[in-house]
C-alpha cells in the first residue's frame, strides 16, 4: 500500500506539472468568463449600420421605417426588462412577482411570452420613459441608471449622382460601388465622432410596380425564376437577418391592413383580435402542491446531468490520456523494468490509476471552485439566474450522483485504457487500438440530448444496462428518477464490470509491460487472460 | 565466509520455438564482482530478467539471497535494466530519490542519498536539472546511482558501460569497485572484455542461451594457449619443430595494421604449451638465421577467450 501512494504520488505531482493539465483547468474558467463578459461587451459594441432606402412605389417607405424603430424599441425593451430584473428590491424575483406592480409584472410576463403583443403594448403606453416612471418605485436605491442602447439601423442619404426614378436594374448598377464596399457613404457622424465615411450595410429597393408582386391565396404561385420579386433588399452579410425579418414583417402587416381596409374590416379590431392569446402553463406533476409551475429553476434541473455527463467524458477523456500516454512512456523507455523490479504490477497498476484519478478530481474540484468564485464576484443578471441554479444543484441529489459516476467512469475506462498502454510501444501503435474506445465513448455523448428529453425511455433504459455506458447515461437520467429496478440494478452491474475490467487489465497490464515489438492479436491478448501468474 | 547470494539450477526459459536460455547453473558468492559475458541475443537479458522475476523461467530453480523470487528480497536488489530510460521531466536528484523511496528508504534519507551520490560521481552541478536536458552518457549515470542508491547486497547491473566515454566508464569502474570494497555483490553484462577484465572476480560467458564458461579471469586464460607472435621473412619450420609449440597460424594484417608489412614479410602466431620457454623459441630463431622484425610474448587476453570460445562456434567447454 505504501508502495501504491508513492506511485500515485509522483504520477500526481508530474502530471500537475504539465502544461495540459493547467490548460485544462484554466480552460474552464476562462470559457466561462468570456462568454459572460464578453457576450455582453459584444452587443454593446455592435457597430452602427447605415442603409439606404428607395422608395419608387411611394407606399412603404413608412412601413419600413416603422419597422427599423420597432427592432430599436424591440431591443430597448429586452434591455429594460433585464434591467428591471437585475435591480429589482428584492433579491428573489420570483417572490416579487407577486408584489410587484401588476403592469411592470406583465410587461415582463409579455416579453417571455413573446414579444409581438409586449411590443405594441410597450409602444402603446408611451414607451420607455412611461416604463421607467412604472418601474422606478420598485427598483433598489442604489441601482445604476438606464442607458438606453444606441440605434443600430441608421437611414443613409442616397449617394449624389444616383437617380432614384431609374429602373431597378439601373439603380443597382449604379449602386454596386458601394455594395461591394469599394466605395463608402459619406454619413453624417450620430455620435459627434469625425466618422464620415461608412460601408453600406444594406440597400432596400422598392420597385414602383411592387404591389403587382403580392401573394394572394387565389394567385398562382410565382414562377421559380422571379426570384428578384416584390422588395428587394441587398446585402453583403448575410447572417444577420434582424433587419429583413423586421421589414418583411411590418411591410405584411401594412399589406394586410390595407387588405382589410379594401375588404371593409376594420383594422383597429384585427389588432385587438391579433393580440388576444391564452397562456399555457407547464406544470410538474412530481412537483409539491402549490409549486407546480416549470420554472427555470426546474428546467435547468432537467438539463444540468448533461452538463455533467459532459464533464464526466471531458475530464475522462484527459485523465485516460493521459494515463495512456504515461505508460507508453515507461514502456518505450524501460522505467518499467525498474519499477517492476521495485513494485508488482499490480501496485503500479494501482498507483497510477489512483494518482491520474486524483489530478482528475482536482481539475473538476478546480472548475467547480472557478465556477462558484464566478457566481460570487461577477455582477449582473446573468450571474443572478447561475446563484440560483447553484441552489439547485446543491439541494438536489445530482451532485452525489456525479460523484458517484465520475469514479465508476473513470476505474472503468482507466483499466481498459491502462491496459491498452500496456500493449503498445508508441502513442501511434495505440491509437490504432485506441479507436473502438474513443467510438464507444462518443455514443452517450451524442445521446445525451435525446436522452434528457426520455430520460426513461427505451434508448435510455438499454444503454443504462450496457455497463461502458451506464455511467453516462445514468447521469443522463438522474433528474428523472428513473425507476429504483435500474438505479440498483445498473449500479451491481457496474460495480462487477469495474471488478471484472480491473482484474482483466491487471492481468494484460502485468504482461503487456514488458512485451516488446507489435502489439498483440486479438488471439493473443485471449491467450493473456488466461494466463494464470 | 562463502555464502552464495546467488544460486541459479537449471533454468530455461522458451519463447515458442526459440530457446532463449538453455539448461544453465551458475552460482555468486557474496561480495564478488560478477562479469556476465556473451555476444548479442546469448540470454543475457533474459538470464537477469528471470533472476529478477520479472520473467519466470519454464524450468529450473532460482535462489536469491536465501529466497526463490527476487520479489521477495526487491528492497535488497539495485536493478539497472539494458535500455535505459528515465522520467524526461523529472529533477535529477528526485528521480534517484524516488527509486530509493520505492526501494523502502525514508524520503528525507533518500533525497539526502541523493546528493551525496551525485556530489561524490561529479553531477553536482546537475542536480537540480531535469533528465531531458542531460546528454546520454550522463542520463545513464544518472540512471546506474539511481539503481544503487538504496545501497542494495545485491548489484545487478545490464549493460552498464554502453554509451559512456572512456572517461565516465572510469568513474563507473570506480564506483563498482566501490561497492565491492563495501561488501555489496556486483553482477554486470558487457560486451567490453577489458571491463571485465580488470573489475571481475567471477566470469559467465553465455552463447546462444548456454553456458559455455563459468569461473575466474584466470581459470578463462588457462582456456586457450599462450602465443607469440613473429614477423619475419622467409621459412618458420625450424622452430615447429621445436618442443611444445603446438602450432602456427600465418595471419594476414591488412586490417589491423596501420603500417602495411614491407613485402616478403610474414605473421604468424605460434601457439606453445604452458611449460614451453619463449626464450628458448628466440634463442632457436636467431640460430636458424630467421631474421626477425617482431617478436611478441602475450598473455591471451578475455578477448582471445571471448572470440576463442564464442567464434568457435559454442559447446559447452569443460575444465579440468
Amino acid at each position: 500500500m505504501k508502495m501504491i501512494w508513492l506511485i500515485a504520488a509522483r504520477e500526481y505531482a508530474e502530471n500537475v506539472k504539465t502544461k495540459g493539465f493547467w490548460i485544462g483547468i484554466l480552460l474552464f474558467p476562462m470559457i466561462l468568463v468570456a462568454v459572460f463578459f464578453f457576450q455582453s461587451m459584444l452587443a454593446e459594441s455592435a457597430p452602427t449600420r447605415h442603409y439606404i432606402l428607395i422608395d419608387q412605389s411611394g407606399q412603404y417607405a413608412p412601413a419600413v421605417e416603422a419597422a427599423i424603430r420597432q427592432e430599436h424599441q424591440r431591443r430597448i425593451l429586452q434591455e429594460f426588462v433585464a434591467y428591471v430584473i437585475e435591480n429589482r428590491k428584492a433579491a428573489n424575483p420570483e417572490q416579487t412577482v407577486a408584489n410587484a406592480d401588476a403592469q411592470i409584472d406583465q410587461l415582463i410576463d409579455d416579453v417571455d411570452a413573446g414579444e409581438v403583443a409586449a411590443l405594441d403594448q410597450w409602444l402603446d403606453s408611451g414607451g420607455l420613459n412611461f416604463a421607467l416612471t412604472l418601474a422606478t418605485p420598485y427598483l433598489r436605491e442604489d441601482a445604476p441608471p438606464f442607458v438606453e442602447p444606441r440605434e443600430q439601423f441608421i437611414q443613409a442619404p442616397l449617394p449624389e449622382g444616383v437617380d432614384a426614378s431609374a429602373s431597378a436594374e439601373a439603380i443597382i448598377e449604379q449602386m454596386r460601388p458601394w455594395l461591394s464596399g469599394g466605395r463608402q457613404l459619406r454619413v453624417d457622424a450620430s455620435d459627434g465622432s469625425d466618422e464620415d465615411g461608412s460601408d453600406l450595410f444594406a440597400l432596400i429597393l422598392i420597385p414602383a410596380q411592387v404591389n403587382n408582386s403580392i401573394v394572394r391565396p387565389s394567385a398562382t404561385p410565382l414562377a421559380a425564376n422571379q426570384s428578384a420579386a416584390g422588395i428587394q433588399y441587398w446585402a453583403r452579410n448575410l447572417t444577420d437577418v434582424r433587419l429583413p425579418n423586421a421589414i418583411e414583417r411590418s411591410i405584411n402587416s401594412t399589406i394586410r391592413n390595407n387588405e382589410f381596409a379594401a375588404r371593409g374590416v376594420d383594422a383597429d379590431i384585427v389588432r385587438e383580435v391579433q393580440r388576444t392569446r391564452l397562456p399555457v402553463s407547464r406544470l410538474d406533476p412530481s412537483a409539491e402542491q402549490g409549486q407546480e409551475a416549470v420554472s427555470v429553476a426546474d428546467q435547468f434541473r432537467q438539463w444540468a446531468p448533461v452538463g455533467f455527463v459532459y464533464l464526466i467524458f471531458v475530464s475522462l477523456m484527459q485523465s485516460v490520456q493521459y494515463l495512456l500516454s504515461n505508460t507508453i512512456e515507461e514502456k518505450s523507455n524501460r522505467i518499467i523494468e525498474v519499477l517492476l523490479a521495485s513494485v508488482t504490477p499490480l501496485e503500479l497498476m494501482m498507483g497510477k490509476l489512483l494518482g491520474i484519478g486524483l489530478s482528475g478530481i482536482t481539475t473538476i474540484i478546480a472548475w467547480l471552485l472557478s465556477f462558484l468564485a464566478f457566481i460570487l464576484f461577477y455582477p449582473g443578471n446573468q450571474a443572478e439566474a447561475l446563484g440560483q441554479f447553484l441552489d439547485v444543484l446543491l439541494s438536489s441529489d445530482l451532485i452525489p450522483y456525479f460523484v458517484f459516476y465520475y469514479l465508476a467512469g473513470y476505474a472503468l475506462y482507466a483499466g481498459i485504457f491502462l491496459a491498452i498502454g500496456s500493449l503498445c510501444n508508441t502513442l501511434k501503435e495505440a491509437q490504432s487500438l485506441m479507436m473502438p474506445m474513443i467510438m464507444i465513448l462518443m455514443l452517450p455523448l451524442a445521446t445525451m440530448t435525446y436522452i434528457a428529453q426520455d430520460p426513461n425511455g427505451p434508448v435510455a433504459r438499454i444503454m443504462s444496462w450496457i455497463p461502458l455506458f451506464t455511467p453516462f447515461t445514468m447521469m443522463n437520467r438522474a433528474a428523472a428518477e428513473p425507476p429504483l429496478l435500474d438505479v440498483i440494478g445498473t449500479t451491481v452491474v457496474l460495480l462487477l464490470s469495474i471488478a471484472l475490467v480491473l482484474w482483466l487489465s491487471g492481468k494484460i497490464f502485468r504482461q503487456g509491460v514488458l512485451r516488446t515489438g507489435q502489439p498483440p492479436r486479438l488471439v493473443e491478448i485471449f491467450r493473456m487472460l488466461r494466463q494464470r501468474h | 565466509m562463502q555464502d552464495n547470494v546467488l544460486e541459479l539450477t537449471r533454468v530455461s526459459k522458451r519463447y515458442g520455438a526459440f530457446t532463449a536460455v538453455d539448461d544453465i547453473s551458475f552460482a555468486i558468492p557474496r561480495g564478488t564482482i560478477y562479469g556476465f559475458l556473451g555476444p548479442n541475443g546469448a540470454g543475457k537479458t533474459t538470464t537477469i530478467r528471470m533472476i529478477l522475476d520479472i520473467l519466470r523461467p519454464d524450468s529450473g530453480s532460482i535462489n536469491i539471497l536465501g529466497e526463490t523470487s527476487a520479489l521477495n528480497v526487491r528492497q535488497r536488489i539495485g536493478y539497472l535494466p539494458e535500455e535505459k530510460g528515465l522520467y524526461k521531466k523529472m529533477k535529477v536528484w528526485a528521480i534517484i530519490s524516488y527509486f530509493a523511496t520505492l526501494k523502502g528508504m525514508d524520503k528525507r534519507v533518500a533525497k539526502a542519498r541523493a546528493f551525496e551520490l551525485l556530489e561524490t560521481y561529479g553531477l553536482k552541478d546537475y542536480a537540480e536539472a531535469r533528465v531531458e536536458s542531460l546528454s546520454k552518457g550522463m542520463g545513464q549515470k544518472v540512471q546506474v546511482l539511481s539503481a544503487v542508491a538504496h545501497r542494495p547486497e545485491l548489484v545487478i547491473l545490464d549493460e552498464p558501460f554502453s554509451g559512456l566515454d572512456p572517461v565516465n566508464q572510469e568513474v563507473l569502474e570506480q564506483l563498482i569497485n566501490d561497492m565491492a570494497a563495501a561488501g555489496q555483490t556486483v553482477i554486470f553484462s558487457t560486451h567490453i572484455m577489458q571491463h571485465a577484465e580488470r573489475l571481475c572476480d567471477r566470469m559467465l560467458l553465455v552463447a546462444k542461451g548456454r553456458k559455455i564458461f563459468d569461473g575466474t579471469i584466470a581459470d578463462a586464460r588457462a582456456i586457450i594457449p599462450r602465443r607469440v607472435i613473429l614477423e619475419c621473412q622467409g621459412d618458420i619450420t625450424p622452430i615447429l619443430q621445436m618442443d611444445g609449440i603446438l602450432g602456427a597460424v600465418e595471419k594476414s594484417l591488412e586490417h589491423s595494421h596501420a603500417e602495411p608489412l614491407s613485402v616478403g614479410t610474414r605473421h604468424w602466431e605460434l601457439q606453445i604449451q604452458e611449460h614451453a620457454n619463449p626464450q628458448l623459441i628466440l634463442q632457436r630463431c636467431f640460430e636458424s638465421g630467421i631474421p626477425l622484425t617482431r617478436f611478441d610474448y602475450t598473455q591471451p587476453s578475455l578477448h582471445d577467450v571471448f572470440v576463442h570460445l564464442v567464434g568457435s562456434d559454442a559447446k559447452e567447454h569443460h575444465f579440468r
